[in-house]
């Protein structure tokens, strides 16, 4: 990097220092200010307690007190912001750790990876917000701990390179040493959207019951709220555009952050929900607001980002290409799955996979992975076929069979309708448990949605003809519909208590089994594939209007 | 003040300034250590996860064999070369084989649909761009520390210290300038 890291260290205790003594500073004031209010009314309404002329200054005694208050509070504020820093950012705008055992966030993983061995291999977090919308994130903290998070939105709409320009950009932030003290601001200015919101949702309970002072208390909440938002200057625009550059610099690829920029400022952006004030530690605003794309004093204070348009053109400008060339490569955009999924095979055609053993100078079977782990006497170097292929092996050699000669149990699980031993795979990157003889499966509850949102698997024809039979005949089931004695009743895998058959939601005609009381879903043979598609073509199936 | 301690005043300076660019280049020297070393955990990565994909497909490719072996001596190849223009070479003769080695495994379909197969090339691709951008972040380290050390203020001090000129870590291979040819 062009700067060291001995610059880089000094500019960041400079601008805490700065903003330390900015909340000093504008508490001392409001304090200072009351102050002045309170001893002049009271030499109103008592001058004989108090002897003076009408107007005047409060003695220095008084001051000194309301400095050291105003201390007090400005390092109560400073604590209580700061104190576990990334855990309560973190938890404001949703993020989580990434899941291993996915795909596409092990995908993610590596190339956050991949970005910090270009800075000079760096210690770099990953997390994802398990949101549609489209942005990235990156946090800081003092003990020098740092965090790139994308949604999962930008993880299903962007390829490898626009992924890899949005990361670099986000380690441009850490790099920069920008990325600290945006998120120490960001956090300071937060606690008050905190406090208000929930004043307001205890006001709103507490109609009546108000007295004069909780007004009061709820009038200098909203000046400081207001004076918070001052902290913004504080965080300079500019620091985008050395983002940019560094991004560019690490990945000499500038028109892969410009498409990506163009995607995500041309879609939802997450905006809504908790975390309203921390919008500069994103690489697109969340929220779109006009004042951005202007220039000049008033959207240099109190905006965080530059305008995307510019961004985008210098980009361009780097790349040697005009709009024209970014918005017809957009056009003609064809995301290959990062993840190359095999396709679905129908049941009828391959299944799961079996083996034939040979056992005195004959073949046996052919057998499910589950048989042979409950075969008796078949041990590690009996030769085995599998049945498709024509090698011959001895059973220690082959991958899967291995497993049950390492695992001492099974998974545990097993399927409710046919008491199969569950196996762990992925679908659409996901983990999840699968039966290999009737293809149910049972998903995570907070997982369903990332297989809503990615669609690489191809879906059998049957599915689809079922699909478009139902969007077709337009059924719209009503509460009453839901039969209560319905023909099932299922036992969850995981805790074993009974599972309420239920709608996924209610807008759409898929019935699945919910356990409530662990997190799990259980989906049976189709029903998986026919809620992906019915939302993939919930346009049609709304026929445009949703309610 | 008298003329001596002028003098000695502006000796002090001098000698200020000449310790803060010698430790400069110290700096950007060890970041070069470091970038190397970077370089050499990718390229151990490597050769660790090269067993378990000839491991994964052998079962399924049993007609390639003379592939799979080429990938295996130029795996212990990789290993024993030692000197940066060897290992560069033997790296680089690594990376052409395992480029044979996926365009082959692209033609078996059910090697391109098993999970294991996927996972550990998407292993080596994440490693093969780790690699790449070790190998920059080196590049651009070596370019920093050359300029420093030619530029005239520094270029004094750099050949009192005994400071040397480091190489980038270059492409030997002519065949990978080359246009790839695909043939159909």
């Amino acid at each position: 990097m062009s700067f060291s890291f001995i610059e880089i260290e000094e500019s960041k205790t400079r601008v805490i220092a700065l903003v330390f003594i900015f909340i000093v500073f504008f508490y001392f004031l409001t304090a200072y200010l009351l102050l002045i209010v309170i001893e002049n009314s009271l030499a109103v309404h008592f001058p004989e307690m108090l002897q003076r002329e009408v107007f005047f200054l409060p003695p220095v005694k008084h001051t000194l007190l309301v400095f050291i208050l105003a201390l007090a509070a400005a390092l109560t504020h400073w604590i209580i912001s700061t104190d576990n820093l990334i855990q309560k950012i973190t938890l404001a705008i949703g993020a989580m750790p990434f899941d291993p055992k996915d795909t596409y966030h092990q995908y993610f993983k590596n190339i956050v990876d991949e970005v910090a061995v270009a800075m000079g291999g760096r210690l770099i977090e990953a997390m994802v917000i398990p949101s549609p919308g489209m942005n990235a994130f990156s946090v800081q903290g003092f003990n020098g701990r740092a965090i790139i998070g994308v949604t999962e939105g930008l993880l299903t709409r962007l390829n490898r390179p626009q992924i890899e320009a949005v990361v670099a950009h986000e380690a441009g932030h850490i790099a920069g040493g920008d990325s600290l003290s945006t998120t120490v601001v960001s956090s300071l200015s937060e606690i008050y959207e905190e406090i208000l919101s929930k004043l307001r949702a205890g006001i709103g309970k507490a109609r009546g019951r108000g007295t004069a002072a909780m007004i009061l208390i709820y009038a200098v909440l909203v000046i400081m709220h207001f004076l918070s938002s001052l902290l913004r200057y504080f965080i300079s625009r500019e620091r985008e555009y050395r983002a940019d550059a560094i991004a560019v610099r690490l990945t000499r690829n500038p028109l892969g952050l410009a498409e990506a920029l163009k995607l995500i400022s041309s879609h939802w952006r997450g905006a809504g929900g908790q975390g309203q004030r921390l919008e500069a530690i994103f690489i697109v605003n969340p929220r779109h607001s006009k004042l951005e794309e202007r220039q000049g004093l008033f959207s240099d204070i109190f905006s965080t980002h530059p305008p995307v348009k510019k961004r985008i053109q210098i980009l361009l400008s780097m790349a040697h290409l005009d709009e024209k060339t970014l918005e017809d490569n957009l056009k003609n955009f064809r995301r290959v799955s990062p993840v190359a999924v095999a396709e679905f095979k129908p049941a009828d055609s391959a299944g799961p996979k079996r083996w034939f053993i040979s056992r005195d100078q004959k073949w046996l079977g052919p057998f499910l992975l589950s048989e042979l782990r409950q075969l008796e006497g078949f041990r590690p170097d009996q030769w085995v076929r599998m049945q498709g292929q024509d090698a011959v092996m001895p059973a220690y050699e082959d991958r899967d069979l291995k497993k049950i000669f390492t695992q001492n149990k099974e998974a545990g699980f097993n399927c409710p309708h046919c008491k199969t031993a569950l196996e762990e795979m992925n679908y659409e990157g996901v983990p999840m448990l699968k039966c290999p003889y009737c293809e149910g499966a049972l998903v995570e509850q907070n997982k369903v949605s990332r297989i809503l949102l990615r669609s690489d698997v191809k879906f059998s024809e049957d599915t689809v003809r079922l699909a478009q039979s139902i969007i077709n005949s337009k059924a719209k089931y009503k509460l009453k519909e839901i039969d209560s004695g319905s023909a099932w009743v299922l036992s969850c895998p995981q805790c074993g208590r009974t599972m309420r058959r239920q709608f996924f939601v209610y807008s759409y005609p898929v019935e699945i089994d919910r356990c409530m009381y662990c997190t799990g879903i259980w989906f049976d043979k189709q029903e998986l594939e026919l809620l992906q598609y019915i939302y993939e073509h919930r346009d049609k199936y709304f026929n445009g209007k949703y309610f | 003040m008298s003329i001596s301690l002028m003098l000695l005043v502006i000796v002090i300076i001098l000698l200020g300034w000449a310790f803060s660019i010698y430790n400069t280049l110290v700096r950007l020297k060890v970041r070069i250590t470091n970038a190397w070393s970077q370089i050499d955990v990718q390229l151990k990565r490597r050769h660790d996860l090269i067993p378990n994909l000839v491991e994964a497909v052998k079962g399924y490719m049993a007609y390639e064999k003379d592939t799979l072996e080429r990938v295996i001596k130029a795996r212990t190849q990789a290993i024993d070369a030692s000197g940066l223009k060897s290992k560069e070479q033997a790296e680089n003769f690594l990376t052409q084989t395992l480029r044979s080695l996926f365009a082959v495994v692209e033609r078996y379909p059910e090697l391109r649909a098993n999970q294991n197969v996927l996972r550990l090339q998407e292993e080596l691709t994440t490693t093969e761009n780790k690699i790449a951008f070790a190998r920059q972040y080196y590049n651009d380290e070596v370019r920093r520390f050359n300029t420093k050390i030619q530029v005239v203020p520094s270029n004094l001090v750099a050949s009192m210290a005994g400071f040397q000129k480091r190489e980038f870590f270059q492409i030997e291979d002519k065949t990978e300038k080359e246009t790839p040819k695909v043939k159909l």
